[in-house]
């Protein structure tokens, strides 16, 4: 594209700038010709996502007559950049791009004429090609002409552009600029800067999330204690400044570590407005009435109405929800301070970054880079503060990245917004009067780290916003429109389309109403009052293209799916009142809505927009499609929860957006305007979208929506009335199993222990008539060598049988030496050492006392050991076994580690109370096979009561806390996880296999009941170190306890009916919602394999089982150490997901998987109970 | 703490890296090994832009830890191809114009390449399901879904 420099003026050094001079002498630059020819073109807006760098570069190519190639747009630098405010309110082609423009044709004009004298030739001989000026077969292109001079013109305001006729790159589609570089991964984000010497940081959020006004803002924290991460590698810092605090580590996953483990102590959040009904907390908002417009006589006129029509619309609180949460990257040095930021606004925000630091804005520089599709305000300034504050802590360049919860949670919300139109019709159809009333609690959301240091007050500014497109764009002679102005009353700033989208909601939803009223059809009545010419083509031609047919009335509808058809239009008007207009748009979007589910499709949309001049017709598009697909997703789904007044949803499951397949098709209807001046057209698009889609479903339901979202549960609401949509109802309530409360308290593996005050009463006689266990003398420590290799590996895989090391290795620490804390109920028991070391570990044991530890569990000196090691199964290992066992341990390498004193209470450190449990309880014989059962059982009952003591979490326990022998295998509890039952009372809706049993254990899965999780993740992963026919006989042998037998067919089609009927298809509660935004990635049936294992949540035993314990679990937890990273990982979702929320996924999880099954009671105290424990 | 490097095999080179073996595998790839493709988004696998291949499947890499990649083959959007030399499915979402601010376009591209891979003709229907659980916030569906199919009819035509 670019013809070739010549040689010639590459040498040269000079350069042609178009500035303006400021008022403060200072300078700003437009645009730069460097003698080779290059052209840079600045602006200070910035590329959000929409292609504006694409178009800017077109718009210069245009006036300078350069191909676009050799243009290079800077955006938004505060080094570099001309300040033009905020990127905001679609105004950047519109507005900021028209002093670039004039420059570009200045330095066009000057060059031309310049070129006409070294030609000399009349320029009207002259023409340009790609900056070579050419005429009568010479040329001379701008680098020559500008050589080595430094060329400064002052921009001017008169400057002639190009006649529209004569444009050949404006107007023309040009492919994006920026993507070559995101599609291969180049260095585009702000995400993506490295600085040498970076620094990790993380901030700590207050918690009255999202909330940034009130007293409490920025005086709530009362203490850190920073030894809670002073074992963290690599930790550098751990700073506080007020409400702001901020972590900062070598590596970026320690800073995580850091900040999810920091112990705060904050005061308690006052009581915040309840938002469950927005519209009671906006009318309780302290407000001032704005008179907009106040035409005609309203009040009388309203009077006179035949047929008043009182109405109110209630908006709810959204987000921009930006796919990357923020970033930004700070070093601070003395008088050259630097941030890179994906920023809106680079110079607002280097003034926020002055008052913040108290510094001059001449030492910062704020380098702008991109950052994910913002669509308003989100964290992108809060972040560059945070890094700010983290960097002057230390000294050296941080980089804070925000998390998922934080953006969520803090980012300026899209407001709530309440209209209310008073206003009717006349007795011959027309309009009688529009009174309307809006009010918009939202301002400009100070960045943060001002309001969290103190360095500004937390009283909130009460901002004029809430009257974008308040006025509606018809002419009615009765009008009165009146904004509220308020205060926020969560954190909250511009939203796509701002208080234009929900006020045209408004308009566009009453004047339906009335047309409905008046039995006109909607478009035609419009038209009554719609005198824009531009606006009436554009109505027109939407309709034209949609296929529109007049529906004077409407149509009932029969059957379960209802379809229906609406239009709404708008010209948005938007900046400070009473601003002016972007592009005009008009929608028809079709619907279907099922009258049982509630669920709305939106399933075409033709979105019309007259843009006036298009720069980039793709680019354009391209805005349309995302208006279209977010404004839809916006008036469907989106809504932000909150408990207790602050934001509830902090991940996707709670804030869903639009995914792929409801996606609608669209049918773009662009109007050439060539002749008219460039509009905005960046929301535009979005501003009709909740009106036609309400006036859609009313007429598809003959119901009026007045409230977005139009989510399943509210238009059965509307459609049936408040019963339809009664929170989900629950069965008929679980039989509590009558040894739940009881297992409950086994919450520990070592929770034999449970019962010990019973023990101790009925065992002390018993006990106290024992003799105590005699010492065995220490010997040397034995040779390992005198074992055979084949001895040691038998012993290793037997110690892996047994999960020894599970219980004897700290995480992270030296394989078998000990000191693994036990909780239990009454105290913490170490594991002990029990590598070779003569001192600290079992080197001094002769085989003998290795035997008797493990057949009656004393230890060498006599004491009676815990039961917590389970010798009571031990006992059963045959002799050969044990001493291959001994022998591997014995040639382990030894490790010196003195496990920590256990930390039981009275009476359960008294270990010679033991002795009288013992007697009770503890049977010493070997195994004995069965003759009457074949080898292979044999071999597998051996290997799951001896070493692979099953039954100590998969039986249930009797009052004194050993296993009951009569419900053998019968279900446990363990460590906190529920030890399923492995016979026919299996709660798995398809009974275990010889084949699934010995899948389960071999691999960590099995298809028909899911993945090995909790305690018994390592269990199979030690079991690896068995040979398969050992792993057979366990299945053979735990099978034998099954009654059903269950061929591989039956099972199979079992499993497809199961997975079929509780497929996820509607998502109508808030559980259903977090599953399918949560769960479903990893879960749903049929989904793109990802790496890892997908467990089907229909036929998985937890979802069947009489207790929520294991599925809270996994959902709170997660599973970081699966049997096999072949199974994947599964997130911990305790610091994505509030309690309430974790039930509502537990309870959907339930009904949905287990419909079969009553509902669990105590969901509450099991999350609570397994939030608390440590994991 | 003492840790034992980690052997990754990532875009075909090898590389030790010190880290804990909780780590997930997005920050090494990010930090240690300076890639830009995979993108932090949820933490939790929920959205998708963190997307990169683990022994040809789509993973997560957020939520997956640095020691369950030791010995699997791991490609990053960075590993298909450059600007000079992309990979088909890359070419095909630039000529598709299929992103508008691109953060979640890693996400778009690995999920279609591991999508194609195990069904190289979807339908319309089969390549929204696979890209069900992938988020855009921009609305760029549209133009994604045009670039899937390019690159599926571009993968027939090379296949041909």
């Amino acid at each position: 594209m670019a013809s070739p420099l010549s040689n010639e003026s590459a040498r040269h050094s000079g350069s042609l700038v178009v500035a303006r001079t400021l008022d403060t002498g200072a300078s700003e630059t437009f645009v730069r010709i460097t003698a080779d020819g290059s052209v840079s073109a600045y602006n200070g807006h910035v590329d959000l996502g929409t292609g504006i760098r694409t178009a800017l570069g077109q718009i210069v190519a245009e006036e300078l007559d350069v191909s676009f190639a050799r243009v290079v747009v800077v955006l938004g630098d505060t080094a570099v950049a001309p300040n033009q405010g905020a990127t905001i309110a679609s105004e950047t082609i519109q507005i900021t791009a028209v002093p670039l423009r004039k420059a570009a044709a200045q330095a066009r004009h000057f060059l031309i004429a310049r070129a006409a004298e070294r030609l000399e030739l009349p320029v009207a001989e002259l023409r340009i090609e790609d900056g070579l000026v050419r005429g009568h077969n010479r040329s001379v292109s701008y680098g020559e002409l500008i050589g080595d001079e430094t060329i400064r013109l002052e921009l001017a305001d008169d400057v002639v552009v190009k006649p529209v006729g004569d444009y050949a790159i404006v107007g023309q589609s040009v492919p994006r600029v920026d993507l070559p570089a995101k599609a291969t991964g180049e260095l585009t984000f702000v995400h993506d800067i490295r600085v040498p010497g970076m620094l990790h940081g993380r901030v700590v959020r207050p918690p009255y999330a999202g909330v940034d006004a009130g007293p409490f803002v920025g005086t709530s924290l009362i203490a850190v204690d920073e030894s809670s991460v002073r074992d963290i590698p690599g930790l550098v810092a751990v700073v506080r400044i007020g409400d702001f605090v901020g972590v900062v580590a070598e590596r970026e996953e320690n800073a995580i570590l850091a900040a999810t483990q920091l112990k705060l102590s904050w005061k308690p959040t006052p009581t915040l407005p309840d938002l469950a009904d927005v519209e009671k907390a906006l009318r309780a908002n302290p407000s001032a009435p704005r008179t907009l417009i106040d035409k005609g006589d309203v009040n009388s006129a309203i009077a006179a109405a035949a047929k008043p029509m009182q109405r109110t619309y209630v908006w709810p609180y959204q987000m921009h929800a930006s796919i990357g949460p923020s970033c930004a990257v700070a070093d601070f040095q003395h008088g050259n301070i630097r941030v890179w930021s994906g920023t809106q606004n680079p110079h607002l925000l280097r003034a926020d970054l002055a008052l913040l630091i108290e510094r001059p804005e001449s030492e910062i520089e704020v380098i702008r880079l991109e950052a994910a599709g913002c669509y308003g305000r989100n964290c992108a300034d809060d972040v560059t503060a945070d890094a700010l504050l983290l960097s002057r802590a230390v000294g050296r360049p941080v980089r804070v990245q925000l998390t998922r919860e934080q953006e969520h949670a803090w980012e300026p919300k899209g407001t709530a917004q309440l209209i209310d139109v008073n206003g009717g019709l006349n007795a011959d159809g027309g309009i009688a009067g529009y009174d309307l009333a809006t009010r918009y609690p939202s301002n400009a959301a100070p960045t943060l780290a001002l309001l969290l240091t103190g360095r500004i007050s937390p009283e909130p500014d009460v901002l004029q916003m809430g009257d974008r497109t308040a006025i509606p764009p018809y002419d009615y002679d009765h009008m009165r429109v009146v904004a509220h102005d308020m205060a926020p009353i969560v954190r909250a700033s511009w939203f796509r389309g701002v208080s234009a989208l929900p006020n045209t909601f408004a308009h566009e939803s009453y004047i339906d109403e009335l047309a409905t009223e008046a039995g006109v059809d909607p478009i035609e009545y419009r038209l009554r009052y719609l005198k824009e010419q531009r606006a009436v083509d554009l109505v027109n031609a939407v309709a034209e293209r949609a296929g529109w047919t007049p529906r004077p009335v409407r149509q009932d509808k029969d059957g379960e799916v209802v379809h229906g058809r609406g239009f709404a239009y708008a010209l948005y008007v938007h900046s400070k009142f009473p601003g002016y207009g972007a592009a005009w748009s008009a929608w028809v979007a079709d619907v279907a809505v099922n009258k049982t589910t509630g669920d709305v499709s939106v399933t075409r949309v033709v979105a019309g927009q007259d843009s006036g001049l298009m720069i980039n017709p793709d680019g354009v598009r391209h805005q349309i499609h995302g208006n279209v697909i977010q404004s839809t997703s916006r008036a469907l789904m989106e809504e932000v929860s909150f408990e207790r007044g602050a934001v509830g949803a902090r991940e996707w499951g709670a804030y869903p957006i639009i995914p792929f397949p409801d996606v609608p098709k669209i049918d773009v209807l662009m109007l050439p305007r060539p002749d008219q001046p460039p509009l905005g057209v960046g929301e535009s698009a979005s501003v009709p979208s909740a009106a036609a889609i309400a006036n859609a479903i009313f007429d598809a339901t003959g119901v009026r929506f007045r409230e977005p979202p139009f989510t399943p549960e509210r238009i059965l609401k509307g459609l049936h009335g408040e019963a339809a949509v009664a929170p989900q109802a629950l069965s008929a309530p679980a039989a509590t199993p009558p040894s739940r409360t009881r297992q409950n308290s086994f919450a520990k593996r070592a929770g034999i222990f449970a019962t010990m005050a019973a023990l101790c009463t009925a065992a002390i006689g018993i006990g106290a008539a024992l003799l105590p266990g005699r010492a065995i003398a220490p010997i040397a420590r034995p040779d390992a060598s005198v074992y055979s290799t084949a001895t040691i590996a038998r012993g290793q895989q037997l110690a892996a049988l047994g999960n020894c090391a599970e219980c004897h290795t700290t995480i992270g620490g030296t394989l078998n030496a000990g000191g693994r804390a036990l909780e239990t109920p009454f105290g913490v028991i170490y594991s002990t050492n029990i590598t070779p070391d003569v001192e600290t570990g079992i080197g001094a044991w002769s085989y003998p006392a290795f035997e008797r530890a493990m057949r009656d569990g004393l230890h060498r000196d006599g004491r009676q050991l815990y039961p917590a090691f389970p010798y009571t199964h031990f006992a059963r290992t045959s002799d050969a076994d044990l001493q291959a066992l001994y022998a591997y341990l014995m040639a382990q390498p030894s490790v010196r580690a003195t496990a920590p004193a256990n930390t039981l209470a009275f009476p359960f450190n008294l270990r010679p109370l033991l002795a009288g449990w013992n007697a009770l309880f503890h049977q010493t014989r070997e195994f004995k096979p069965d003759p009457a059962k074949s080898e292979l059982w044999n071999r597998g009952a051996y290997l799951v009561e001896s070493l692979g003591h099953c039954s100590a979490c998969h039986s249930p326990r009797n009052s004194l806390g050993a296993e009951q022998r009569n419900a053998y295998l019968a279900g446990g509890f363990a460590e906190g996880w529920e030890a399923p039952p492995l016979t026919s009372l299996s709660h798995a809706p398809i009974a275990w296999s010889e084949d699934e049993l010995y899948a389960y254990l071999r691999t960590g899965q099995s298809r028909f009941h899911g993945v090995a999780a909790g305690p018994m993740a390592p269990i199979v992963r030690d079991l690896a170190a068995l040979p398969d026919q050992d792993i057979r006989a366990m299945a053979v042998y735990l099978n034998s306890f099954n009654d059903t037998a269950i061929n591989t067919q039956t099972q199979d089609a079992l499993a497809a009916k199961l997975e079929s009927a509780t497929q996820v298809t509607i998502a109508s509660s808030t559980g259903a919602r977090l599953y399918q935004g949560a769960c479903a990635v990893c879960h749903e049936v049929g989904g793109l394999p990802l790496f890892g294992s997908r467990p089907s949540l229909a036929l998985n035993s937890n979802l069947h089982s009489k207790a929520p314990d294991n599925l809270v679990q996994v959902i709170l937890h997660g599973i970081a150490e699966p049997a096999s990273s072949d199974l994947g990982y599964m997130p911990a979702f305790k610091d994505s997901m509030s309690a309430s929320q974790v039930e509502e996924l537990v309870t959907f999880l339930r009904k949905q998987f287990a419909p079969d099954k009553p509902a669990w009671t105590g969901v509450t105290e099991t999350i609570a109970r397994v939030r608390s424990s440590i994991h | 703490m003492t840790q034992t490097p980690i052997r990754l095999t990532v875009n075909g080179r090898i590389h030790d890296v010190t880290a804990a073996p909780q780590t997930p595998l997005l920050y090494v790839l990010r930090n240690d090994l300076e890639l830009n493709g995979p993108k932090y988004g949820c933490g939790l696998g929920e959205c998708g832009t963190c997307t990169v291949l683990i022994d040809g499947s789509a993973a997560r890499s957020c939520v997956i830890p640095i020691s369950g990649c030791a010995g699997r083959d791991i490609v990053t959007l960075e590993g298909l191809g450059t600007r000079d030399r992309p990979d088909p499915v890359q070419q095909a979402f630039i000529d598709e114009q299929a992103a508008q601010c691109g953060y979640c376009l890693n996400g778009m591209i690995m999920t279609t390449k591991a999508l194609l891979a195990i069904n190289p003709h979807p339908s319309e229907q089969e390549a929204l399901a696979a890209l069900r659980y992938n988020l855009c916030r921009c609305g760029t569906h549209v133009e994604i879904l045009r670039a899937v199919m390019r690159a599926s009819s571009q993968l027939a035509e090379a296949g041909d």
